[in-house]
């Protein structure tokens, strides 16, 4: 049987549903945030790790110039080695009939028929290559998906100079290529890069690579130290052109992958406490003003002999049921959210499966949240219900005391209306309300402000990197390092109005035990095509010699202008030099470093300064220029300023698009639980007030004016609170978003700050005139005859 | 106006309200309650009356109508040249700032502003107001007027309460139960105060009350039972308040 305390409480539910509702609609935000961001974090993560073992990703992956395969055994032999396997990496130019804008693959080796050790081939779709058919490929998904291509398409490529026709055997995937984007590129562009997949003689030969290899990938045994390893690798690897052997945590793929992992997390440490927050302060204030209404059946209960004890679970009891309504809908939606946002990570990250399971202890420890905060919301009230002792409890509470205090006399004093008056004093006289309805309302705005500012920090970088930092209309890649010759080769091509030449020369940087890979890019001081643009947007110049480094590599290796940095030479020579740090550039994107030409030059020793080449052109000979350029053997890869420009912009839309509805929706879910529950708490405290003044004469809209007064200027004064706590919030979420790989810069558009003002004020004015509405069902009769 | 009205009984006063078959039933779940049954009624300008009767009988309920807070179900109320029953809520609004002073048994004051903000809460929107001060200082609280109603008696929140009726110089005071909070003494300078404005204004004053002895201040008395009126006493020795002990 239902005992007689228990059926208040669902009546008091049932009569408290619209509030109740509204917490739980703040909790349930706290909970579908964190159910949705671990339950991807979590799904993720045992994806990859299944993908990892299943399908044999390497633990350090290692390129070179050109090594012979009787290499693999002597890595093999190596301490703590327990696979290696070598692999030929060949990039090539694709040419589709219809299309004038460069297309590139990076064709890898495997062995018979798309088999090999590690960073093994998933089949999608057909049959691996043989392994000595020249023409026939494995293609990876996305690329097959981007370009409409089925099994037995012909693609034309021109490999390592020469001019073939490829076979589409297979679709596939792999381990090692998750993620994988273009060399130049700034985003991934699956229509424009390809990932293929070659029998191992076939690539040999296309090549010009017979009994050799380009690249290396190892599988360490258990226990074994990578450190030490991935020493006796770049030894033994050093005279083959060895870049420096890496493990998975740098391996780019991973390193995306990763970094995007640790957002998700950085995700759950932020959102869910706020609306957790919010939904403590709901309940300490909901659940305060019932107790104040219900002291006379607190006091009978008391009389009847229910225990403090009693009393005060009854009420605990209410917040618990309040945090589970928030529990059940935040664990479906959060669900829900997490699934959709999974497959749509599927569209970035490239997986064979995908596991979706939130594992439930998520859930359990966002329940465990949940009835934390509204617990530790109700103990002032239910403290407050178990010290009332039965006599105090069945008088009628004392009347609030307004007295000539400090508001007051300012009314006075200012010549404000009755009304004024009313409703100043009221927000005087519960300064705790009121304060939880401003940081409320101002950390709803906070939130979608916080939120909605990456979005023009993704424009800052774009505008930052395309516009200022890249002026180029098409920069051409070679397939290695080329002398200047080249520059005079380009210049001279139609349409062609400047040529800058810029190289990355691979190098170990190192200060004392800290080391870092980084490629130093070449620069000259009066380069009119590229330039080093700080987070700021402003242009930083080139130190006449000496380094400069980006912030985050300088912090890693703990060097400030004047330090002076040991560099190693990775690739050819194992040059080693010091330099002199000159400056530090504050940029947004990866751990860089930039020297001019001639001082590189000392460490490179080499005639082929040009690794790449920066071209401005007629945009009248734009189609010409390409088609001649792609048919030079010497280019590997052609990249677009405007393409690359045009494709960033459709992901940034891409991304309003998927989550602007959910931020919007959440911040609103604070604002109309906010502002439901202290209207409905207002209009219950006033509503004698409200119906005495409309028995004096007042017309409903004066009458509202009192309800909506005190709720429009409590919300008014949130609004720059909101700002200014979105200021900073913004701040916390962007360096904890930030990465190895690239940060975005905080650099908010002042719209953004409007647009999250409106939205709230939207929220707000909505739920407080579906309250207000109550003002037309006012019984004046009633107050004739009660005391309040 | 019905024709009946134009047939001015006694004193020669103008008439204040008509009510022809005055009905109000409140249905609640499957039960009807009939709070009038067909009440005609002519309340004179200027005058004081009295409705006595037990709880129930339907006493308030024509206070409430008269006040423009509630519609008959059926009949006809006229307040001078309007017709009330054909008026619509916004309207009957209207009616009530420009013509009602309303007094409550429980005073019915704003906690949270003073005694002379309390008035001005009505002068606000009155067409003709006296000044919230003046309204004050005839109820003899002019020196209490920065007090708020928790730092003032029962008695001289009644009188803030009158004040606050009276400071827009209404035609018609309408009071449930003035004194039913308040000791003998201290409701009889509450009464005073009414009949004053009665005097001074010209207010017709319309008095709901279970004590008997107040009756004797009124020109009549509406004697209530079962939602009718069951008779009708004429005054012709009315006692002023002063004279009043209960």
């Amino acid at each position: 049987m239902v005992r007689a305390l228990d059926t208040k409480l669902l009546r008091d539910l049932w009569r408290l549903r619209g509030q109740a509702l509204a917490i739980g609609l703040v909790i349930g935000a706290a909970m579908a945030t964190f159910v949705m961001a671990l339950g991807v974090h979590h799904s993720l993560t045992q994806t990859r790790d299944a993908y990892y073992d299943r399908y044999q990703y390497g633990d350090i992956f290692v390129s070179m110039t050109r090594a012979p395969r009787s290499i693999v055994q002597r890595i093999e032999a190596v301490d703590g080695v327990a696979i290696a396997e070598g692999r030929i990496e060949q990039f090539a130019t694709l040419e589709f009939a219809d299309r004038i804008e460069p297309v590139r693959a990076l064709i890898n080796s495997v062995g018979a028929d798309g088999e090999s050790k590690l960073n093994r081939l998933v089949l999608a779709e057909g049959r691996g290559p043989v392994i000595d058919k020249a023409n026939e490929v494995v293609i990876d998904k996305a690329f097959a998906d981007a370009n409409d291509l089925d099994l037995g398409a012909r693609i034309d490529a021109v490999v390592y100079g020469s001019r073939t026709r490829l076979e589409v055997v297979g679709i596939g995937l792999a381990p090692d290529y998750i993620w994988s984007i273009a060399p130049g590129e700034l985003i991934p562009d699956a229509s424009r890069y390809g990932i293929f997949w070659m029998g191992e003689k076939a690539l040999e030969a296309a090549s010009g690579r017979t009994g050799a290899i380009n690249a290396l990938s190892l599988k360490l045994e258990r226990g074994a130290s990578e450190d030490e390893v991935v020493r006796h690798v770049d030894a033994i690897v050093a005279q083959y052109g060895g870049t420096g052997a890496v493990g998975r945590e740098d391996h780019m793929s991973n390193a995306f992958l990763t970094s995007e992992l640790d957002q998700l997390e950085a995700m759950t440490t932020i959102i869910p406490p706020i609306f957790l927050l919010v939904s403590t302060f709901l309940v300490y204030v909901v659940l305060g003003r019932t107790i104040r209404t219900e002291r006379e059946e607190i006091g009978l209960m008391k009389a009847f002999g229910y225990g403090n004890w009693a009393i005060g679970w009854h009420y605990l009891k209410f917040a618990i049921a309040v945090a589970l309504i928030g529990i059940l809908m935040g664990s479906a939606l959060g669900w829900w959210m997490g699934l959709s946002m999974t497959e749509q990570y599927a569209e970035y990250y490239r997986f064979p499966f995908l596991y979706y399971q939130v594992a439930p202890n998520v859930f359990a420890t966002g329940a465990a949240l949940a009835f934390g905060s509204a617990g530790i919301g109700a103990i002032g009230g239910v403290r407050a219900a178990a010290a009332l002792t039965p006599a105090v409890a069945m008088s009628a509470p004392p009347p609030p005391i307004y007295r000539a205090g400090l508001v007051e006399k300012f009314g006075q004093w200012a010549d404000i209306s009755a009304v004024g008056n009313m409703i100043i004093r009221h927000i005087a006289r519960w300064p705790g309300r009121s304060a939880v309805t401003v940081s409320g309302v101002a950390l709803s705005l906070a939130l979608l402000f916080a939120t909605i500012q990456f979005i023009d920090g993704s424009r800052a970088m774009l505008d930052n990197y395309f516009f200022r930092a890249q002026r180029q209309d098409i920069s051409v890649a070679f397939i290695e390092p080329q002398n200047e010759k080249v520059l005079f080769e380009l210049a001279s091509m139609p349409g062609v109005l400047r040529v800058e030449p810029a190289r990355a020369v691979p190098v170990v940087m190192r200060n004392g035990a800290l080391s870092e890979r980084v490629g130093i890019e070449a620069a000259e001081i009066d380069d009119r095509l590229s330039a080093r643009v700080d987070a700021n947007g402003f242009e930083v110049p080139l130190p006449a010699s000496g380094l400069m480094l980006s912030r985050p590599l300088a912090e890693k290796l703990d060097l400030a202008p004047g330090d002076r940095a040991e560099v190693e030479l990775l690739g050819g020579r194992q040059t080693k030099t010091t330099l002199t740090v000159a400056s530090i550039i504050d940029e947004l994107i990866g751990t860089r470093a930039y020297a001019r030409s001639e001082a590189l030059s000392r460490l490179t020793r080499d005639g082929t300064p040009v690794g790449s080449a920066n071209l401005l052109i007629d945009p009248l000979y734009r189609d010409q220029l390409i088609t001649e350029l792609s048919d030079m053997p010497l280019v590997l890869g052609i990249t677009e300023r405007d393409a690359a420009m045009q494709l960033f912009e459709e992901i940034i839309e891409e991304n309003i698009m998927a989550m602007m509805g959910f931020y919007i929706a959440f911040a609103a879910a604070i604002a109309v639980g906010v502002v439901y529950n202290s209207a409905r708490i207002l209009f219950s405290e006033r509503a004698h007030e409200l119906a005495t003044m409309r028995v004096l004469g007042y017309h409903r809209s004066e009458v509202g004016i009192v309800l909506l007064g005190e709720l429009a200027l409590l919300v008014v004064v949130a609004v720059p609170v909101g700002c200014l706590t979105g200021y900073f919030l913004a701040q916390l979420m962007v360096a904890m978003f930030s990465s190895d790989l690239f940060r975005l810069p905080f650099a908010p558009d002042r719209s953004s700050y409007g647009f999250a003002a409106l939205v709230v004020l939207a929220a707000a004015s909505a739920t407080a005139l579906i309250v207000a509405r109550r003002v037309a069902r006012l019984d004046m009769v009633r107050v004739l005859k009660a005391r309040d | 106006m019905p024709e009946a009205v134009k047939t001015e009984p006694g004193n020669g006063r103008e008439v204040a309200f008509v009510g022809r078959s005055l009905r109000k039933t409140y249905v609640t779940g499957e039960t009807e309650v009939h709070a009038l049954r067909g009440v005609d009624l002519d309340i004179m300008a200027g005058e004081i009356l009295v409705l006595l009767g037990p709880s129930g009988s339907g006493k308030s309920t024509l206070l409430n109508i008269v006040g423009g807070l509630d519609r008959p179900t059926s009949g006809e109320l006229w307040y001078r040249d309007t017709e009330l029953t054909a008026l619509d809520e916004a309207d009957l609004t209207r009616f009530r700032r420009s013509s009602i002073g309303f007094i409550f048994q429980f005073y019915n004051l704003i906690p949270s502003l003073t005694a002379e903000e309390n008035v001005r809460l009505v002068t606000d929107i009155a067409e003709n107001p006296m000044s919230a001060k003046e309204a004050l200082e005839l109820v003899g609280l002019g020196d209490r007027r920065h007090h708020f109603p928790a730092q003032l008696s029962g008695g001289e929140q009644q009188r803030v309460a009158v004040a606050r009726a009276v400071a827009k110089r209404p035609g018609v005071l309408l009071c449930d139960e003035p004194t039913g909070a308040l000791d003998s003494a201290t409701g009889v300078r509450v009464l005073e105060t009414l009949a004053e404005a009665n005097r001074e204004l010209g207010t017709t004053l319309i008095l709901i009350t279970h004590n008997a002895g107040i009756a004797a201040m009124a020109d009549r008395v509406f004697n209530f039972l079962d939602g009718q009126i069951a008779s009708i006493e004429t005054n012709e020795n009315r006692i002023s308040a002063s004279e009043m002990t209960w």
